[in-house]
């Protein structure tokens, strides 16, 4: 479990997260979501520790994250990671190189999905394809958890159906996704849980299956209702 | 091979067009040296004995015998080893800046490598150190042949022959090769150290900004203060060391101010790094 105890991060005079506190478990859907500016990014960057903490503390299977943790979860961030020059083959390659969860097999058959051509230079990859080699190289590793930040930013509705379907079939096989999107029309149907951020705080958390039976309600409408008042 | 040699690989290999291209340059800008040098003095030579009448006595008595140290200390010859210092140094900042403000965030991917955040550290610091090598190397193995192409230029009776080991004592190759095993070692620990440093000032400038640009200035200030100590201890008198103290003073500091450099930069890289 990713556990997200009571965080708070300043930038400078800014404060972007106020004692955010939420849980993600294996083999459930979180989707964190919010407007533009209120954290989600920076969420997902505190977990993985790419960014220090004010205060608060991060466990994810009750340990404080360390090199090995690297082995059991994933980030996946909206632009590209890997250097410009290297083919997609090269860029699998070195993920093969470096860890041991490595799965050559699942990113042979996402490049085939995504029609990937393993030679051509991520340099020259547009934004969707940049996207799909971002899922692919993420997805290919066998880990525990996912964080995914904004999958579908700028992203055609062609590409964006193709990735919802990947989230759908390889995603849920028993692991814990953190996903922060703008587009959750595409995705509503998959979400276990929503953490709604405003301001840097968490306005409600709660399961869609809960909003749906009991206030007969869509993300959408909850969205609706926070940000629209 | 582990993770930390691939990664000094894999930083290798990111440099080596433009380390070619130095490799390149040395060579060429080198033997150009030699060549023109060379045939310059052969051609005044010639111009003055055989067109002009003078003796060949008189020549060399005038010009002097041609030998390798005039060319080791052109331009031709230095130049090649001042740009490659330089672009070394550059690359010192490079390496890291890079992984932050390419058209990639390469620093996520590195970042996020199951492996300790100090073999990043020196897997960059040693591949720095073993470009410098590679140059240093390079310069060791086409010496030997500039000798051999000066000796084929100048004819034996208007030139004298240097011993090679006297060409390497010469100027920035005295610096660059030192002579004694123990100076070697002695110079090139200082360079990593130096290496060490200045890549803890970058990750302070990355971690805190403005802020850490700042610290990392005071904190260069420092290490280079607490390193030279000794030195300027000695050089005001207030305290005389006999040279062989002196210089076991400066191995131990040198030690201390890389020790805290790695140290300071596992704290930063591990809690206070931003990308």
């Amino acid at each position: 479990m990713i556990e997200v105890q009571n965080i708070s991060k300043r930038f400078g005079r800014k404060q972007v997260l106020k004692e955010v506190s939420f849980t993600a478990n294996k083999g459930e859907i979180t989707c964190l979501i919010g407007i533009n500016g209120v954290g989600k990014t920076t969420t997902l960057k505190a977990i993985m520790n790419l960014t220090p903490i004010n205060s608060g503390k991060i466990f994810i299977d009750q340990e404080v994250i360390q090199k090995d943790t690297y082995e059991k979860i994933t980030f996946i961030p909206d632009a590209n990671i890997m250097p410009t020059w290297m083919t997609i083959r090269e860029a699998c390659d070195f993920m093969k190189d470096y860890y041991k969860n490595w799965n050559q097999q699942r990113a042979d058959d996402l490049m085939r999905f995504f029609k990937l051509n393993e030679t051509d230079r991520i340099t020259e990859l547009s934004k969707g394809n940049t996207a799909k080699v971002n899922l692919m190289l993420g997805l290919s590793l066998d880990v525990d958890y996912v964080l995914m930040d904004e999958p579908f930013s700028g992203i055609d509705i062609f590409s964006r159906e193709q990735i919802a379907e990947v989230v759908t079939s390889h995603l849920i096989e028993d692991r814990g996704v953190v996903i922060t999107t703008h587009e959750i029309n595409d995705i509503e149907h998959l979400i276990d849980k929503v953490v709604l951020l405003d301001n840097g705080v968490v306005l409600k958390e709660f399961t869609t299956e809960e909003v749906r039976l009991t206030e007969g309600k869509s993300v959408m409408d909850v969205m609706r209702e926070v940000y629209q008042p | 091979m582990n993770r930390y040699w691939k990664l000094v690989n894999f930083e290798l290999y990111r440099f080596l067009k433009l380390y070619v291209s130095l490799i390149a340059l040395t060579i060429i800008l080198q033997f150009t040296g030699v060549v023109v040098k060379s045939l310059s003095y052969v051609h005044q030579a010639n111009s003055d004995i055989y067109e002009h009448g003078m003796s060949r006595a008189q020549f060399i008595e005038q010009n002097g015998l041609a030998n390798f140290m005039q060319i080791a200390g052109s331009l031709w010859f230095l130049a090649p080893i001042m740009i490659s210092a330089t672009v070394i140094l550059g690359y010192i900042f490079l390496i890291w800046y890079r992984d932050w403000f390419a058209k990639n965030r390469f620093i996520y991917r590195l970042l996020m490598l199951p492996t300790s955040r100090l073999t990043i550290y020196f897997a960059k610091a040693s591949a720095i150190l073993l470009m410098v090598l590679g140059l240093i190397a390079l310069e060791i193995i086409i010496l030997p042949f500039q000798l051999s192409l000066f000796q084929l230029l100048v004819p034996a009776d208007l030139r004298q022959d240097i011993p090679i080991t006297a060409v390497l004592g010469f100027q920035v190759l005295a610096i660059i090769i030192p002579g004694t095993w123990m100076q070697f070692v002695l110079h090139y620990l200082a360079g990593f150290m130096l290496v060490c440093v200045l890549f803890t000032a970058i990750l302070f400038e990355r971690c805190y900004r403005w802020k850490g640009l700042f610290l990392a200035v005071l904190y260069c200030a420092a290490s280079v203060m607490v390193f030279i100590a000794p030195a300027i201890l000695a050089a005001i008198r207030i305290i005389d060391f006999y040279p062989n103290e002196l210089v076991s003073l400066e191995i131990v500091l040198g030690l201390v101010v890389m020790g805290a450099a790695v140290w300071i930069s596992q704290f930063l890289l591990k809690n206070k790094i931003t990308v």
